[in-house]
């Protein structure tokens, strides 16, 4: 097979030197056109790289080390793919439009960002490409420059920042139980569990990961930021971006040990977001914000599987997790791509792409023959027939609710002009994003070695999958014909009572400053300096 | 300690570091001599040399991993004076000389002499206070004495007040008065203290007096008056008084020396009391106490550049705010308890070098922002994002250092001084570590975002803006966030010439 | 009391009134003159050191000495150039304080 280090390190320097290239006025100018290549080599080294070997950056001191093992790859894949159509589709999308080049800049920077999470193996470059990742990523939610959006984009880099301080500290700590002077995310997450500081280090990973995820109550970053992003970006941020913080929780929680108590934590915050997005998203009217509370479900779910895999001590949760983050990447991407080609279409051509939104969104509750369907299958294992399985089952059914709640919504968002239809250039990146999303789960199922996995075409498992489908779609006929109004909950719900609490921080604040004037003035730091000259003094003859 | 003996000895290079230290004085005369109108162009080749001196001198200490000293005179401390460069020195004399050098490129466009036959005085005072204070640092970072010390501190002092007050306005002339007076109330706590140690160990060499150094109340009364004074001019919080106003009042190109370069020569020296000349004599609540105020320093300096409504008044406070994580390497280092005695010390070396670069991109680009609009209001500074795109890019990239993001050197710096507080078992520093990047955060943020708002009206630009002038801070902002990358290789030329366990431990 | 202990005492007694007058006097020329108390206390400090230290022939160690004369030095240059920057506040202002706002309640609007 070919070697893996040039295709790793293309992978990264690729985006990295369009990034660059920015820098020069004439390509930044042209760079909008080009978005969709800058992935291009990362979805080749997922293809072409079979070995995990690998590449090392620096002296051996402290070196960066980046590696393609199996989840990674898989999450890759999907990313790079999603970037690639996404890109394409960004480059109509800005056309005629303000800031084309910061929009490239920022989405250079989030991809490689992306790129570099998804590759790390040590805990620096993995830190370093996180954070790449959150600035790109808030740069993009702020293109559009209206109030909401740059508010959005403060309370997106403010969680964000808290998660990567939450994480830093996790990682200083991780660093200093890894033998010898190895920064490898491997290493740490062998050492944890024997690690004497294990507890506050898992804690800070679900903390830290678990924001980035978007756990109820660190989701309020989730729709205001999708809202307000421009429809490309949204699509990557909630397909691939958001998935960083998964991969972050498989690669660094040990999962082959069992840890039932951190696991049951992780288990039920997530179940407890799955369901919560879902009714919270039930209320909500704006396409963008529907599916972004879906992603709040989805992520949910899947921090719920790895919890679930926790607590059993079962590494396999793993790849289960990936698997149904994978679906996840494609299906969440074709569906914002397609908010912003329906609002191109007229009534008039509206059916031949609705169609296929319908069958994609309902397939994210478990559809049969779609992916979601599989990876329902895939994470039925690790969930157990207990609880868990109970409250998945309830979350199929009310994400088949809230997906055709959305397509209901996006209804609404058609163009005015009748006869309107979406620009080739808008509409084949879309096409082929919603045609990946319906293959490629099924590529990657029947890749996994047969007797491993129960027939998806069982007609007991058609029955399973169906069922809350069904359901849903008789809740949604029912809501529809008889409840006339929904309450309406802001978007962000609780970021109200963050709104408010950042009320009184300005009095705090005013305070802090009237004590530093009163310190400034002359005799204050005169009797101050004094005052030092004692205490230090005291402190150093008291030894 | 045999090592130390063995420094008490001129080196082969030795002379290079003289050379550091008359190459500025040298071109301070000079620009008497030929007057004013010259003084553009000797600081020209000047400070470029005192570069390359300062490189060679790091190369030597890096290849040869031993300290250069050098003895004026061949006269042998007590009585002598030594020069002495370890790693500390050699890597802070680098750094500070690149720091000096572009923001001689930057000074180019308000205090270059250009044809004007005539000469004018805030040029002249301005080249020549930068070579002074060059030359100053440098005696500060290789004196091996401290009376040495003392005399460099004053001149470091001196060069800087006239800096303050270029312009002449009132209020710099304030600031300057107030940054003066409190300042000499520092110096002469320092003073007082060496009458102490002289009196107590008859020597100041600073090898001699770290062998003779005992516990006795003389010794630790001299040091409380050391440090005390040079906290004061360090502007550690509460002493800090006198530095917004200064280094707000200031020209962009002086405000950015005195933030990034000068403040880091007070700072450098109580490195040097508590690592070289008493070692381990620090106790334990002391070290505490000393963290305590940076920790002040940090939440106190951030919330208030929070709440400031000018560009510079906001990167003022910036600085007292990250003045305060220097001195969180003392209780982190300091410990005598614990054996994480380099990392910490690493850190905060390293962090006083990535705030020189990052604050004085920072305060480049303030100045630029201000010459083009005519005000430094962050509320007004709509549409300034689109007028100069590099500027601002320079500002957030200095902020995203001081923030403490990878890969700058304000990360790593972070990163090695987390380190030290999980080893030391101290997680209440880390605490301060970590709010005092998020608050950072906000208000960069908070620039950005106004800078990148629409103009409230128009906007008209009173001046262009050279295209040098924003290459320097960009430079400069690159190089704080390239930083990080030392770790990769020059790192441990920190730790040169150090000994391999302080003196405490032996007794 | 021996004449070393004395002329220490003198020179504390000289800082402290240096200390008070710094610290207290809103005026700036005092703050100058209190610094320059202060600072006499401190040579004195120098000269107490030097004779003390001193070995049997010799009137006083010339280390303290020879620091003395510089630290003589540097502190006159200190007072000149304070009062060259409290002549140009005058010149500009009409008057010459320096506290920095109005808020500076304890320091003075005098001329100086």
């Amino acid at each position: 097979m070919i070697e893996a280090y040039p295709l790793l390190a293309f992978a990264l320097l690729f985006p990295l030197g369009m990034l660059l290239a920015c820098l020069w006025p004439m390509a930044l100018l042209r760079m909008p056109s080009y978005l969709a290549f800058a992935p291009i080599p990362a979805f080749a080294a997922v293809l072409f790289v079979s070995d995990d070997s690998p590449l090392v950056v620096g002296p051996a001191r402290l070196h960066l080390t980046f590696a393609l093992d199996l989840p990674g790859a898989l999450l890759l894949g999907v990313a790079a793919l999603l970037w690639i159509t996404a890109g394409a589709y960004a480059s109509p999308y800005l056309q005629g439009r303000p800031n084309r080049g910061r929009f490239a800049v920022c989405w250079l920077t989030a991809l490689t960002g992306c790129i570099g999470v998804f590759l790390a193996a040590d805990m620096v470059s993995f830190y370093l490409f996180l954070a790449m990742l959150t600035l790109g990523a808030c740069g993009l939610i702020i293109q559009h420059e209206t109030a909401e959006a740059w508010r959005a984009g403060a309370i997106y880099i403010g969680l964000g920042l808290l998660a990567e301080t939450l994480l830093l500290i996790a990682f200083v700590l991780l660093a200093m139980d890894i033998p010898g002077n190895g920064l490898l995310i491997g290493d740490a997450a062998a050492a944890l569990p024997t690690s004497p500081h294990r507890d506050l280090i898992i804690s800070l990973l679900i903390a830290g990961f678990g924001m980035k995820a978007g756990l109820v109550p660190f989701h309020v970053w989730m729709p205001r930021a999708y809202a307000a992003a421009p429809a490309p970006a949204a699509a990557v941020l909630s397909g691939a971006a958001v998935k960083a913080s998964i991969l972050g929780m498989i690669r660094f929680l040990p999962l082959d040990t069992a840890l039932p108590h951190a696991g049951t934590v992780l288990a039920a915050a997530g179940l407890f977001a799955a369901l919560y997005g879902v009714v919270i998203g039930m209320t909500q009217r704006r396409p963008k914000v529907v599916l972004a509370y879906s992603s709040v479900s989805q992520m949910g779910f899947i921090v719920a599987v790895i919890g679930m895999g926790m607590i059993a001590g079962d590494g396999r949760t793993a790849l289960a997790a990936i698997f149904y983050s994978a679906n996840h990447v494609l299906v969440k991407g074709a569906l914002f791509l397609s908010v912003g080609v329906i609002a191109a279409t007229g009534r008039r051509y509206l059916l031949p792409i609705l169609l296929p939104v319908a069958i994609i969104a309902v397939g994210l509750g478990g559809l049969p023959l779609t992916g979601g369907a599989l990876a329902k299958i895939v994470v039925d294992g690790p969930l157990g027939d207990g609880a868990a399985n109970t409250v998945a089952t309830l979350s199929a059914v009310g994400t088949t609710l809230l997906m055709l709640q959305f397509v209901r919504g996006l209804v609404t968002t058609v163009s005015t002009d009748q006869e309107a239809t979406a620009a080739p250039s808008l509409f084949w990146p879309w096409l082929s994003t919603a045609a990946v999303s319906l293959i490629v789960p099924w590529a990657l199922f029947l890749a996994v070695p047969e007797g491993m996995l129960p027939n998806p075409l069982a007609p007991e498992l058609l029955w399973k999958a169906l069922f809350p489908v069904l359901l849903g779609a008789i809740l949604a006929a029912v809501l529809w014909r008889w409840v006339r109004r929904l309450p309406h909950i802001p978007e962000g719900d609780i970021v109200v009572v963050l709104d408010r609490c950042a009320k009184i921080a300005p009095a705090w604040g005013k305070t802090i400053e009237q004590a530093e004037g009163m310190l400034r003035q002359w005799h204050v730091a005169g009797i101050s300096l004094l005052a030092l000259t004692l205490a230090l003094g005291a402190t150093l003859l008291a030894q | 300690m045999p090592a130390a003996t063995a420094l008490e000895a001129t080196t082969a290079d030795g002379a290079l570091l003289v050379l550091a230290i008359i190459l500025p004085v040298i071109g301070i005369l000079l620009s008497f001599v030929l007057g004013g109108r010259y003084a553009e162009r000797i600081a020209g080749i000047l400070l470029p040399a005192g570069l390359g001196v300062a490189c060679i001198v790091f190369l030597k200490a890096w290849h040869s991993e031993k300290s250069l000293s050098y003895i004026v005179g061949n006269w042998q401390p007590p009585l002598g004076i030594t020069l002495c460069a370890d790693g500390l020195s050699v890597a802070m004399m680098v750094a500070m000389a690149i720091v000096i050098c572009l923001i001689g490129v930057f000074a180019h466009a308000n205090f270059g002499s250009r044809a004007v036959s005539v000469e004018t005085r805030a040029p002249m005072v301005f080249w020549v206070m930068l070579m002074a204070i060059s030359g100053a640092m440098n005696m500060i970072f290789i004196s091996g004495d401290l009376f040495t010390l003392y005399v460099a501190l004053e001149l470091l002092t001196f060069a800087a007040v006239p800096l303050v007050c270029l312009d002449g306005r009132a209020e710099t002339l304030q600031a300057a008065l107030r940054y003066l007076l409190f300042a000499l109330l520092g110096s002469i706590l320092y003073l007082i203290g060496t009458a102490l140690l002289y009196g107590s160990y008859g020597t100041l060499d600073i090898v001699l007096m770290s062998q003779r150094v005992h516990l006795e109340p003389a010794t630790l009364a001299a040091a409380t008056l050391m440090t005390v004074g040079l906290f004061a001019k360090t502007a550690l919080f509460p002493l800090h008084l006198w530095l917004p106003p200064a280094h707000a009042g200031a020209p962009a190109a002086a405000s950015a020396v005195l933030s990034a370069v000068v403040v880091k020569g007070s700072f450098f020296l109580i490195v040097r009391l508590w690592f070289d000349v008493m070692p381990g004599l620090l106790s334990v609540a002391g070290a505490q106490l000393v963290g305590a105020l940076g920790a002040s320093a940090i939440i106190c300096g951030n919330v208030v550049a929070l709440r400031q409504r000018r560009l510079k008044l906001l990167i003022a406070y910036s600085t007292v705010a990250q003045i305060g994580y220097l001195f969180l390497i003392f209780p982190l280092a300091a410990d005598p308890l614990h054996l994480q005695y380099g990392d910490a010390l690493t850190g905060g070396m390293l962090q006083a070098i990535s705030h020189a670069t990052a604050k004085a991109a920072m305060f480049m680009a303030a100045g630029l922002v201000y010459a083009s609009l005519g005000h430094d209001e962050i509320s007004e500074l709509g549409g300034i994002a689109r007028a100069l795109p590099m500027t601002m890019f320079a500002f957030g990239l200095g902020g995203v250092c001081l923030i403490g993001l990878p890969p700058t050197g304000g990360f790593l710096a972070k990163w090695l001084l987390l380190e030290a507080t999980v080893a030391t078992a101290q997680w209440w520093w880390a605490i301060v570590i970590i709010a005092g990047g998020l608050l950072t955060s906000a208000y960069v943020f908070i620039v950005l975002s106004r800078a990148m708002g629409a103009p409230s009206e128009p906007l008209t630009l009173h001046a262009a803006v050279p295209k040098y002038q924003e290459v320097a801070a960009l430079g400069l902002a690159l190089l704080s966030v390239l930083l990080g990358l030392v770790a990769l290789g020059p790192i441990d030329v920190l730790q040169v010439g150090r000994p391999e366990a302080p003196m405490a431990w032996l007794r | 009391m021996n004449a070393a202990t004395l002329f220490g005492l003198c020179g504390a007694a000289l800082v402290g009134i240096g200390l008070y007058g710094l610290i207290t006097n809103p005026e700036p020329l005092r703050k100058i003159l209190a610094f320059n108390l202060l600072g006499g206390g401190v040579f004195l400090l120098f000269g107490v050191i030097a004779r003390r230290a001193a070995v049997a022939g010799l009137g006083g160690d010339p280390v303290p000495q020879a620091m003395v004369i510089t630290a003589i030095v540097v502190a006159f240059a200190a007072t000149a150039m304070a009062i060259a920057l409290v002549q140009r506040l005058g010149d500009e202002t009409g008057r010459a304080s320096i506290s920095s706002d109005s808020s500076g309640t304890g320091d003075g609007e005098e001329k100086s």
